[in-house]
């Protein structure tokens, strides 16, 4: 066994690098998705039936296809049409269209799960949807989608590595481009799942305290 | 005579079931009715027909001498009708000041320290001034009921609709929450109340009004229902719920 974790000792920081950009597309595909699942669940709950049926039609097709194909579709696809998007702004797109679509559900059960009788009391002191679905649902909704909402990132920050495949040197790739010159898969890999570890248990730490803290009410 | 609530010929229905079949009500102001029946007769969603929280399929609904049959803005018609129900509701996110000054200040638009004033003077008409910052869940049932009633007062409605305030409450806590009520009918309150409560029905009411399959069987004074019902159907409703 010979086992040199020098060479990545000594590219550590090529490998940041890597991690900044995953940590980039995570984010904003994270944002993205969440204004898409939260339009698609407002959408889902609609009593107006075209909405919910484009939000219902949006998760079928992108729970049902895999993240992969649906990036290749924007980035290798879209151009063929006339529609050339960059690496990073088709990856990014991708990720959240995908993530959005999880999260439409997510929210859509957190909104139903809250009892039925807490829309009915808050219409009857005379609030409108609006400020019921605002004030009163929103809050103990959000509640409820903490723990699924945390899966979801921890999942969009992993298939972030997807994005590799769109040609965006995110950690992933940057670790690939590492052993192109180096040979050293073992140390190479197992040093991205440690860093993809690290970043992914920020996450569940935040999440953790944020769940305590509300759980007080 | 002028009527605070007047509903005629109301059908109501449920898919294929139908809940009322030509329910008819007239309220004075000031006047407490208590509803009693057998569970599915309909009680509680003539309730909910007042507020408009049930669409009915025909008939009409009258408020305060308008028509609000049809009304689509329903905000400013629910601001003048009190509704508690039967497992309180209360906002569990908010401290019981919040749930009391939520409405207020958000629809009202109230500024914050008067319906902070109003919430704390009635907190302590309900005598529960001392939980002002306590969460729902740390409350007792008929604590919680009573944040209720306090919530729904603090509108300041003009008549209040109590559905069956005290079923879902251990039997040692439903005093409590009658008491408060008795003390809201002395005020004069305008109150309809749906209850498996016989003692109040008796003490509070001016008028009680047994229902069955979505139509009223019966009604009368206390007095005169409880001694003489006329009805079969009720003679046997009340022996049964005596024992």
């Amino acid at each position: 066994m010979n086992l040199d974790y020098s060479i990545v000792i000594a590219k550590f920081p090529i490998l940041l690098e890597g991690c900044w950009v995953t940590l980039q597309i995570s984010f904003f595909s994270l944002l993205l998705g969440m204004i898409f699942g939260i339009a698609g669940a407002l959408c889902r709950i609609s009593s107006n039936s075209i909405l919910n049926s484009l939000a219902f039609l949006y998760v079928w097709i992108i729970r049902g296809t895999p993240v992969m194909v649906q990036l290749f579709i924007l980035y290798f696809g879209l151009p063929q049409l006339g529609i050339k998007l960059s690496s990073m702004t088709a990856g990014i797109l991708g990720l959240a269209i995908n993530t959005g679509a999880y999260i439409t559900e997510i929210i859509r059960a957190g909104i139903q799960a809250v009892d039925k009788g807490q829309m009915e009391a808050a219409v009857s002191l005379g609030m409108n949807y609006r400020q019921a679905m605002v004030r009163i649902i929103g809050p103990q909704a959000a509640k409820i989608c903490i723990p699924p909402l945390v899966n979801q990132f921890i999942m969009t920050l992993k298939n972030s590595s997807i994005a590799s495949l769109v040609t965006i040197v995110e950690l992933l790739r940057t670790g690939e481009q590492l052993i192109y010159t180096t040979f050293r898969s073992f140390e190479v890999y197992t040093t991205i799942a440690v860093l993809y570890l690290i970043m992914n248990s920020f996450f569940m730490v935040v999440a953790d305290k944020l769940e305590k803290r509300m759980a007080r009410q | 005579m002028s009527y605070i609530v007047e509903m005629k010929d109301i059908y109501k229905s449920f898919g294929d079931i139908e809940v009322l079949k030509g329910f008819n009500l007239k309220l004075r102001e000031k006047e407490k009715v208590v509803i009693i029946g057998p569970s599915g007769s309909g009680k509680s969603t003539v309730l909910r027909c007042i507020n408009r929280l049930e669409p009915i399929q025909r008939g009409s609904i009258i408020f305060a001498g308008d028509e609000i049959t049809t009304k689509t803005d329903l905000c400013m018609l629910r601001t003048h009708i009190g509704m508690v129900f039967q497992r309180f509701n209360l906002f569990p996110h908010k401290t019981v000041l919040e749930n009391i000054i939520e409405a207020p200040t958000i629809v009202k638009k109230m500024p914050l320290d008067t319906a902070k004033d109003i919430a704390i003077q009635i907190l302590d008409r309900v005598g529960l001034a001392d939980k002002q910052s306590s969460y729902p869940k740390e409350l007792s049932g008929g604590q919680q009921q009573r944040v209720a009633i306090a919530r729904a007062l603090a509108m300041s409605p003009k008549i209040m609709l109590f559905d069956e305030p005290t079923s879902a409450l251990d039997p040692e806590l439903v005093g409590e929450v009658l008491l408060v009520m008795k003390d809201l009918a002395m005020e004069g309150m305008t109150m309809v109340v749906v209850t498996h409560e016989m003692d109040f029905a008796r003490e509070v009411a001016d008028r009680v009004i047994f229902m069955d399959q979505g139509i009223i069987v019966e009604e009368g004074t206390p007095h005169e229902f409880f001694a003489n019902p006329a009805c079969e159907r009720t003679k046997m409703f009340l022996k049964r719920i005596k024992h």
